[in-house]
Order: structure tokens, then C-alpha cells, then sequence
């Protein structure tokens, strides 16, 4: 499904390598988490799968569905069936939330050459998702984001996944900002939408969001390159040692 | 170095002096050099057909059941309706404000009505201005008066084909306790000069709602002084701009703050594609007495093109030390990671921008009081975009 | 631990005093009142300048008759005679410069007097012995009190410049701007003008016809000045002017760090001062240009005090050039003072840092421009107007970015405080945005301190003059941070002072 080979990426403006032959293969299905320490190229990593300016692929190639990805625009990534959920999920004043689902979810259609939702069939379709993820018609109702609370935002992220029905998630650092109670409505969202024909990658720093998300392959990211793979155990491992041993490896 | 100005052939030909670019408040337009041709007073009137036609294109035309017409200046009492509030065809020319296009409208002979409304009016009215005309100028000077205690909802719409010059002032008194939504949709011909001064006295606690869509005219200039008369009074004032090829667009507005507890808000969000140019000139004059004074301002414009050009001069006069005031304003063009989030989502690029140009004038378009009319504003900006 | 240090600084300063006040009684030698040509040509004789100089000042001189005093500026005085000024002041015992031992000890005192030591003995000695050896950090910084070298100008000359030599070993050059035209005509010929020309306006172009002295710099190509550079401005004779010029050339890959103080005794009458500072980085330069304006501001009836109208401007001319001028104006009767940067070179840099204090009667309009030309320049603007008595603070700015200027960046943010309700604080910004990719975020609040802080800072035991001074010093953190080390506490004295007897 997504085949990343020797993937080398520095920022455009800065003459900085960020990943150095980063290689990865997902299989419909399966869940893999990437773990690894503050700078390590996690969220480098999901911004180039989605295709964020101001990152030079310098060697490598990027395949989904054994077609190049990296040629493509964010939105055609999007509608081949890609969704990333941001880290810091962006506001974007004065446009409502439901308009722009409804804007995406359209756009994805049409570019798949399926028949745009109706009115009425998307209000019922986005009312029952949201209802699972504990968002009320108010928070709908907002611009994008605007004015959300860190939790707010997560589950508005995981919705807004539930809605679009990607076969590919990152999740990008999904945890981070989450009290107890938030990691379980979204974990549970996730898990929701967890499927043999699904896949998704779990980038993340801690291991607890793995208690909920229980992923099938655990990576170790360190200095821009995966430096160890294994099971679930791994990520149990790395909650007792750190990631101290990987640093080296790296460096 | 104060030598005089050489009259232009539009100053000989209407007899007056224009506002030239040595004045401050004429430094990013050139009222002079863009009325290079002869504009003589119009004396003609338009056709029929071209009139009816013209109006069925205000936005309101179906919207409306109250219509107050103007053709080529000259208030046209067939066509206007009117059923409900008091109205009058004088005109009102209560105000000396020192100010050129004032003056030039005086000079030019103005026609116009004053509305006046005494109970709490909820329908629309419309003051409908079509002008169709060829290097003719035109003066018109409108009053609205809002009696105590009285509400009342008002649009002025401009529309016109032909190369023109409209010059109308309009005087808008809300008194005591009153309330006034008004509504401005100027969509000019497309060579033509729009200038406008509006003067707002307002009373104690009155409520003005004031905004304007400008989307017409080559050359737009619109004034603005908002006067408290009475404390705890709040003003908004906002405006929207939507244009492109060479248009030119300046709105210089002024609110004085003379009397304590008033609150003043202006939001201008300036949409400027190809060589389109945008100003916007606030000044908020708190007086050593305005105590307690709030007073906010903001302008944005969004630069399309990198032909387009915005200026700016938000300006704070203030003599009273127990007041909020400030203001802000930003230029650039689209947000790039509003972009990417939105593509991120599988939106195409045109239509992620055409989302954010529209959320962006929004913002405006969502103080409108009247809904039926903030649809209207929303389908022009619509219809706008796809041309874009 | 610097607001304890405010508050007991305020606690020590005496009401009503302007300290700098006191005027030295020492014999000068005055050109004749009133301007022609002929004054533009005994001043230029008295320097024993080179004829293209005196030709430059007469073209100078020649453009000024032409133009008219601008108006536009919210300052309001009576109309200045020009002919009643004495355009040409200097001591007689110091008609040219000498070495320090010859000076007039009635000089050295006046300076040692304003806390400016003149002698370097003394200036070393609060950090080491001569001779002895300084002590470095890692990078082969001094530790500790830095030194700074001083031009010290009274009235219409340059008194003495300390550390010339120390300077010249590494090859950078501070000297008076009269000795620079002797010395090094070819480098003051080159850029004298390139910045703010003859013509620029209205006070610049007097000050090019008849400026009698001022600091000049060189910083040749790929050095880091070793020492902060300073000048220190004496207004004392009466009837007189002060125009100053001051020239600054930072070669590729320099940095320079320069500092400015003025004060004036008091006196009942208006003096004038038109300065001219033109600042000048090529690729990779850096200059801070730091001042504290602290000329005499008038008694509280408005009586007497400086009419400071300055053009200062600095051209990043270089690719990664950067100008940072931060400004602390709490003195002069008026204050038309615009410091700007034409941020020419590609990815260059212009900052404006500004603390502009008004009291009694004192009228301020100052701001700055920053005029984008090169591609990814960036400016950044914090103006910080405190307006207090019955004063008028403006801020008055422009930032433009030109066509050609793609992904110009600004910030600006303009605060203002009124202390009391007899004063104004004026914002007046202009921004011209010539290109899409240029990014403006232009910000400004007007408030007044909050009788919320003061009962606060009061229930703490400060008095509300010290409550004042304490809440003003927050306000204007983000400038003070600007500051060389060694004008942050006198500042924040500084401010103390400008603001006693405003509340209450």
C-alpha cells in the first residue's frame, strides 16, 4: 500500500537533512507506530507524506498504491485516499466547520468520480460521527478550529478522519495535549475506524497512546533514519530505557 | 512651493475645485489626474428600458417592497414605492463639514429625500441609484433620520452604465435610543467615479450597523464622519472591497469621539486582485472628555496579484486618558498553511482559495442584520470569485 | 531585581530638577548671528575645509532658501528666526582638537560633571589598571564592564575622542567628522549625502549648509569593532544652534555598536537642534545605533527648551545588511525625529526600538520608515509613547514595500500610555504594501495604567510615584531589553525622572 525507500529530506530554506534514508512498507490492515525522541523527523515525516511546503525530498521515493506520491498535491494525495491528523491542527477563522466537511468531502468525491453528497444525506452522515466523538452541533457550527480547546481540536481532527474515510491515517503526536479522558474518546474513535482495508501510522512519543491504539509494528525513529523494528513489546521497552540507547545508534 | 494648481478640464467644465494629492487625506488617490476628461452636469434623462433594466439588477430588487429611485441624480417618484414611513423629497443640507467632495456636491446642485422613520420599522427599504450617462456628473444628497426610540433598516444601491462621476452625500441622524441597520452595495459601472461622503450623528444609546460592499467603479472614494452626540452610543462601520483590473478604492473615514461611554468598532476587509488598489484611511478622534472610551479598528486586505497594491493609515487622535482604543491592520496574500490544511483535506486549489477569500469578507457580510441581504452579499462576492 | 533597582532609584532622585541643567562658564568664540552664504563660508573656513566641501554646503545652503518649514508634524511652536541664531559656537581654549592633556579642565569637568569621563585612566579604572591585562571569555570577549569610547562634541566642536588608538590598531576609524575631512576626505566625499542628501528636507538641508562638527566612523571590511563608540552632545552657549553630522560606514562584514547622549543647560529661551546621522551597511554589516535624547525639555510652563528636529536615516545597502536604531527621547522642548532604514540589500534587516516620554509641555512626534527594496527584507517596529502632564506624544511611521520587494516582512506595534487627562497620544502610521508576498501586521493599543496595577504595586508598599515609574518600566521592557547594558539603568532613572510630578 505506502512504500517509502531511502527517504532523504532537508528543509528548503536551511541547508539541513532532517531524514536520512527513512524506509518503511504498510500493508492494508496493519497499524504502525513511530516512536522516537524530540527531533528525531516524526512530524518531518508526516508533513512530506502529506506534501507541506518547504521540504526538499533529496533522494528516495514515496509510493501509494504503487503510484508516486510525491509528484502529487496535497489535495489528489487527500483524495487518493490520505488523511493526516495534525499535531497543531490549523484555525482557519471564518470558515465553518461543516461547510468545509462538506467542501472536502465533495472535492474527494468528485476527484474519485463519485456523486457529491446531497444536503441532507451529509448532515446525517457528519450528525452520527459526531455524536460518537462527543462534538455537539455548536462546535460544527464554528470556523475551523478557531477558538477550540487542545482536546477540542484532536477530536475535530479524528471527525473530520471519520467523515473523509481515508484508507491511510497519520496521526501525528494525536496524544500530546490529550488528558485521560480525551485519549479514550479519541483513541476509541480511532479504533472505530481501525479495518482490514485501512492502515494507519501512529506517530507518537509516549507510549500510552499505544495502550489504546495497539499497533502491530512498533518502529524506532532516530536521527532521520528507523533504526529498530519489532512488536507492540517494543514500545513497552522503550517506555522503561528511553530512548537513549537510539541516539547513539544514530549519531 | 505652494504654487496653484492648473484647473483641470473637470474643474472648468463643473466650475469647481477637486481634492488634489497635496492634501493629506488625497496622498493615495488622484481624484484630478483620473477625471482627465471634460464631466459636464447631466441634464438628460436615461431611456426607460435601460432604467427598468438597470434596476432589476440591484440584488434587492425582489427583496424589497419599499424603493426609493434615483435616475441619473433626480429623484424619480414613478418609479419609487413607498408604503409606511413618513418621507419627504426635500433637501437637507444641515451640514457645513469642511470637506471638498461636500463642497463639490453643493456645487453640483444636489436632488435627494429625507426618510424619516418614527416607529420601529423592520422591512427593508431601498434607495435605489442607476445612472446611465456619458462624461456627466451627478450630485445627489440623501437624509436619514431615525426618530427616538425608532428603528429602521436601509440600502443604498448604486448601480449605472457609462462613464459618470456620482457624487452623493448622505446625512444619517439615529436619535435617541434609535437603531439603524444600513446597508451600501456600490456596483458602479465599470468606468465610473463613485464618491461619497456619509455624516452619522448619533444620539444617546443609539445603535448604528453600518456597512459597504464595494465592488464597482474605477475610481471609488467614500468619506465617512461618525459624530456622538450622546454617551453610551455604538457605532460599526465596516466595509468590504472586492475588485480587480484597475480599480482604485479609498475609503477615509472618521470618528469623533466627543461625549464619554461610546464604543466605536470598524472591521474593512479589502480583497485586491490583478492591479487593483485598496486604502483605507481611519482616523478615531477621542476627545479630553470622551472618557471611557472604546474604540477599535481593524483593516485587512488580502493581495491576489502581485500587481495589487494596499495602503493603509489607521490613525489614533486621543486627549482623554481613561479610554481602550486600537487598532490593527495586516496585508499579504493567502494564508499558506490555511492552504495546506485545507488541501491536506482534498480540496483543489482553486476552491480552497475561492473558501478563503469568501471566509475572509465574511467576516463582514456576517454583520448584516438581515438575512435575506447577507445572502445577497454572499451570492455577489460567489459570482465575483468564479470571475477571479 | 531591575524593578527593585527602579524603585530605589526613584527613591533617590530629587523632584523638579533637571540635572543636566547647570551651565559651564568657559569663553567662546561665536560666528556672527543670523545665515547667508557668508556664515556657510566662515564656517567652512573655521574647519579649513577642502573647496568641494564648501561647494556642497553652498548648494546646501542655496536649496534650503528655497524650501519651507514642514507643518505637517502635530508640533506647534512660533515660528523660528533663523537669522537670530548663532550658527557657529565653539570654546576658545579648544578651537581645534587637541590630546586629552591639553583640553580646558573647565571642559573635562563639564563632562566628569554629566558622568562622562573623559580621561581614559578614569574610564579604566573602574574596570582595570592600564597595561594591565583584560580579561576574555571564550570567543575573546572582554568580561565584565565593557569600555566605550567617547567623541565628545560642545556646542559647535569635537572636544576629544578617547581610544582613537586603541580603534585604529584594529583598523576601524572614530574621529570628529572635522578631522575625518582631513584626514579622510576620499571616504567622507564617497558617502557624505549618499543617504539623507542636501536637499532631503527642510532641516537636513540647513544642517548640510552650515553643520559644524559631529562623530565620524569607519569600520573597514570583516572587523567587529572592539568597543562600544559614543558621542556625547553639549548644547551650553546661548543663542546658539547645534548641527551636528554624523556619518557611520560599516564595511562588509562589520559590526558596530554606537551610543548617543545629549543634554543642554537650562535656559529660557528655545534652542535649536538639527542633526543629521546617515548610516551605512554594506553586505553582512550590522549597526546598532542606540541614543538617549535627554536635552533640555522646558521648565513646566513650556518655557525654554530644545527644538530637536532630527533627520537620522541608515542604508542597509549590503545583501543580510542590518540597522537597529533604539531611541530613548525623554528631553527637548519638541522632538521631529523619524530614524529610518531603506532596507535595499536582499534579506536585510531595520529595527526600530522606541521609548518616547512626554511630560509638562513637551511635544513629540518621532517614529521611523522602513522602506522595503530588497527581497525578504524584514523590519520590526516596537514604539513605546508615554504622554504625561500636558504634553502631546505622537507616533508617526511609515512601512512600504516596494514592488521588487517579494516576501518583505513587518511587525509593528505601537503602544501608548496616558498619565493624566490633560495630555494626547497620537498614532499616525502609514503602510503602503506594493506586493502580495509582503507580510504587514501593524498593532496598536492606547491605554492608561490601571488603577487595578497601581493599587496594587501600592498596597506593596510603593508610593505612587514609584508605582508610576514601576508600571511605566514594564510597559516599555521590550525597548529597555534593546539597550546596551550600559544605558539600561540610567534609563530606567531616566524615565523615573521624566516622569515626576505626573500624577497626583
Amino acid at each position: 500500500m505506502l512504500k517509502i525507500e531511502n527517504l532523504h529530506v532537508k528543509l528548503e530554506d536551511e541547508n539541513r537533512e532532517i531524514l536520512k534514508g527513512l524506509s518503511l512498507t504498510v500493508k492494508p490492515g496493519e497499524v504502525h507506530a513511530i516512536m522516537g525522541p524530540n527531533g528525531s523527523g516524526k512530524s518531518t515525516l508526516s508533513y512530506v507524506l502529506a506534501g507541506r511546503e518547504g521540504y526538499e525530498v533529496t533522494e528516495g521515493s514515496v509510493t501509494y498504491n504503487g503510484e508516486d506520491m510525491l509528484a502529487l498535491e496535497p489535495h489528489q494525495r487527500a483524495a487518493k485516499g490520505l488523511f493526516l491528523a495534525f499535531q497543531y491542527p490549523i484555525e482557519i477563522p471564518g470558515v465553518q466547520t461543516m461547510q468545509f466537511l462538506k467542501v472536502a468531502i465533495n472535492a474527494q468525491r468528485k476527484a474519485r468520480g463519485e456523486k457529491e453528497l446531497s444536503i441532507p444525506e451529509f448532515m446525517r452522515f457528519v450528525k452520527e460521527r459526531a455524536a460518537k466523538l462527543n462534538i455537539s452541533q455548536d462546535m460544527l457550527k464554528r470556523p475551523v478550529n478557531v477558538g477550540f480547546s487542545g482536546g477540542e481540536k484532536k477530536r475535530a481532527e479524528i471527525l473530520q478522519m471519520a467523515v473523509l474515510e481515508p484508507s491511510l491515517c497519520v496521526l501525528d503526536e494525536t496524544d500530546s495535549g490529550l488528558d485521560i479522558d480525551a485519549l479514550k474518546v479519541v483513541s476509541d474513535g480511532v479504533n472505530a475506524l481501525r479495518s482490514p482495508e485501512r492502515a494507519m501510522i501512529v506517530i507518537t512519543h509516549y507510549q500510552r497512546l499505544l495502550e489504546h491504539i495497539v499497533p502491530d509494528f512498533v518502529h524506532v525513529l532516530s536521527g532521520g533514519r528507523i533504526v529498530k523494528s519489532g512488536g507492540k513489546e517494543l514500545a513497552l521497552e522503550l517506555e522503561a530505557n528511553g530512548y537513549a540507547d537510539y541516539a547513539e545508534k544514530a549519531a | 512651493m505652494t504654487t496653484a494648481l492648473a484647473k483641470t478640464s473637470a474643474e472648468e467644465a463643473l466650475g469647481i475645485s477637486l481634492p488634489h494629492r497635496r492634501m493629506e487625506e488625497w496622498r493615495w488617490t488622484d481624484l484630478r489626474a483620473r477625471l482627465a476628461k471634460p464631466y459636464a452636469p447631466i441634464e438628460s434623462a436615461a431611456k426607460a428600458s435601460d432604467i427598468d433594466r438597470l434596476l432589476s439588477t440591484s440584488p434587492f430588487a425582489k427583496l424589497v417592497r419599499h424603493r426609493v429611485v434615483f435616475v441619473n441624480g433626480k429623484f424619480d417618484a414613478g418609479r419609487s414605492k413607498l408604503v409606511g414611513p413618513d418621507f419627504s423629497a426635500t433637501v437637507a443640507s444641515r451640514h457645513t463639514v469642511e470637506d471638498p467632495l461636500i463642497a463639490m456636491n453643493t456645487s453640483l446642485k444636489p436632488d435627494g429625500v429625507t426618510l424619516r422613520f418614527a416607529g420601529q420599522t423592520a422591512e427593508l427599504v431601498e434607495i435605489v441609484h442607476v445612472a446611465v450617462a456619458t462624461v456627466q456628473a451627478m450630485a445627489i444628497r440623501n437624509r436619514i433620520e431615525v426618530a427616538d426610540g425608532a428603528s429602521a433598516s436601509v440600502i443604498e444601491t448604486f448601480v449605472g452604465e457609462g462613464d459618470y462621476v456620482v457624487n452623493a452625500v448622505t446625512e444619517i441622524s439615529v436619535g435617541k435610543g434609535a437603531k439603524l441597520d444600513r446597508l451600501k452595495i456600490e456596483r458602479e459601472a465599470a468606468v465610473a467615479t463613485h464618491l461619497s461622503h456619509v455624516i452619522y450623528d448619533l444620539g444617546e444609546n443609539a445603535k448604528l450597523n453600518d456597512i459597504t460592499l464595494t465592488n464597482g467603479s474605477t475610481l471609488n472614494r467614500q468619506n465617512g464622519t461618525c459624530n456622538f452626540h450622546g454617551q453610551y452610543a455604538e457605532a460599526k462601520i465596516s466595509g468590504a472591497y472586492l475588485l480587480k483590473g484597475k480599480q482604485h478604492a479609498d475609503t477615509a473615514l472618521v470618528i469623533n469621539h466627543a461625549v464619554p461611554h461610546c464604543v466605536s468598532r470598524e472591521l474593512f476587509k479589502i480583497v485586491l486582485d490583478e492591479n487593483a488598489r485598496g486604502i483605507f484611511q481611519g482616523k478615531v478622534v477621542v476627545a479630553r472628555d470622551a472618557q471611557k472610551t472604546d474604540g477599535k479598528q481593524s483593516s485587512h486586505a488580502l493581495l491576489l496579484s502581485e500587481y495589487a497594491e494596499f495602503d493603509a493609515k489607521p490613525e489614533l487622535e486621543i486627549y482623554a486618558d481613561d479610554v481602550v482604543c486600537g487598532h490593527g491592520a495586516t496585508a499579504g496574500d493567502i494564508n499558506h498553511d490555511h492552504m495546506f490544511y485545507l488541501k491536506s483535506r482534498g480540496i483543489p486549489e482553486a476552491e480552497a482559495k475561492s473558501l478563503l477569500i469568501a471566509a475572509f469578507v465574511g467576516e463582514v457580510f456576517d454583520l448584516v442584520a438581515d438575512e435575506a441581504a447577507q445572502a445577497a452579499l454572499v451570492e455577489i462576492a460567489a459570482e465575483w470569485l468564479v470571475k477571479t | 531585581m531591575a524593578d527593585q533597582d527602579t524603585i530605589d532609584l526613584v527613591k533617590t532622585i530629587e523632584v523638579d530638577k533637571y540635572k543636566y541643567g547647570f551651565e559651564t562658564d568657559i569663553e567662546s568664540e561665536l560666528a556672527p548671528k543670523g545665515l547667508d552664504e557668508s556664515t556657510v563660508r566662515y564656517i567652512s573656513a573655521k574647519k579649513n575645509e577642502p573647496a568641494w566641501m564648501l561647494e556642497w554646503r553652498l548648494e546646501a545652503f542655496r536649496v534650503w532658501k528655497e524650501m519651507i518649514e514642514p507643518t505637517w508634524a502635530k508640533v506647534h511652536y512660533p515660528k523660528i528666526d533663523f537669522q537670530d541664531i548663532h550658527y557657529y559656537a565653539a570654546p576658545k581654549s579648544q578651537a581645534a582638537p587637541k590630546s586629552l592633556d591639553e583640553i580646558d579642565p573647565k571642559l573635562l569637568e563639564t563632562y566628569a560633571k554629566l558622568g562622562i569621563p573623559l580621561k581614559e585612566q578614569e574610564i579604566l579604572a573602574g574596570v582595570r589598571k592600564q597595561g594591565e591585562k583584560s580579561q576574555l571569555d571564550e570567543d575573546g570577549n572582554e568580561i565584565g564592564q565593557s569600555r566605550v569610547a567617547v567623541d565628545a562634541v560642545f556646542d559647535s566642536v569635537s572636544v576629544v575622542t578617547t581610544f582613537k588608538d586603541e580603534l585604529a590598531k584594529a583598523g576601524v576609524i572614530f574621529c570628529s567628522i572635522s578631522e575625518a575631512l582631513q584626514k579622510h576626505p576620499e571616504l567622507v566625499k564617497q558617502y557624505l549625502g549618499s543617504v539623507v542628501p542636501q536637499g532631503d528636507n527642510f532641516y537636513a538641508a540647513l544642517n548640510a549648509a552650515v553643520f559644524s562638527d559631529g562623530s565620524f566612523v569607519y569600520v573597514p571590511p570583516g572587523v567587529r569593532c572592539p568597543m562600544e563608540l559614543s558621542t556625547y552632545f553639549r548644547m551650553n552657549a546661548k543663542n546658539t544652534g547645534q548641527f551636528e553630522r554624523t556619518l557611520i560606514i560599516a564595511e562588509k562584514g562589520t559590526y558596530v555598536s554606537y551610543l548617543e547622549g545629549c543634554t543642554a543647560p537650562m535656559r529660557e529661551e528655545n534652542q535649536l537642534h538639527a542633526a543629521v546621522v546617515e548610516l551605512i551597511a554594506l553586505d553582512d554589516a550590522e549597526i546598532k545605533y542606540s541614543t538617549v535624547q535627554n536635552w533640555f525639555p522646558g521648565d513646566a510652563e513650556g518655557k525654554g527648551g530644545i527644538y530637536n528636529f532630527v533627520t537620522k536615516r541608515g542604508d542597509c545597502r549590503g545583501d543580510r545588511a542590518k540597522i537597529s536604531w533604539t531611541q530613548v527621547e525623554t528631553g527637548s522642548a519638541i522632538t521631529w525625529k523619524y530614524p529610518s532604514v531603506i532596507l535595499r540589500g536582499e534579506s536585510s534587516r531595520g529595527e526600530f526600538y522606541s521609548i518616547a516620554i512626554s511630560n509638562g509641555r513637551q511635544q513629540v512626534d518621532s517614529g521611523t520608515k522602513m522602506i522595503h527594496l530588497g527581497k525578504n527584507s524584514s523590519s520590526r517596529i516596537i514604539s513605546k509613547g508615554i504622554a504625561a502632564g500636558r504634553s502631546d506624544n505622537t507616533y508617526r511611521g511609515l512601512v512600504s514595500a516596494h514592488r521588487k520587494a517579494t516576501n518583505a516582512r513587518n511587525f509593528t506595534q505601537c503602544d501608548s500610555l496616558l498619565i493624566g487627562d490633560k495630555c494626547g497620544a497620537h498614532t499616525v502610521p502609514y503602510i503602503e504594501s506594493k506586493t502580495s508576498t509582503a507580510q504587514f501586521e501593524h498593532e496598536a493599543t492606547t491605554s492608561k495604567i490601571s488603577d487595578d496595577q497601581m493599587f496594587y504595586c501600592m498596597s506593596r508598599g510603593l508610593s505612587q510615584e514609584e508605582a508610576v515609574a514601576l508600571i511605566v518600566n514594564g510597559f516599555v521592557r521590550d525597548v529597555l531589553q534593546q539597550l546596551p547594558m550600559e544605558f539600561m539603568a540610567e534609563t530606567q532613572k531616566l524615565i523615573g525622572i521624566s516622569l515626576e510630578g505626573s500624577v497626583g
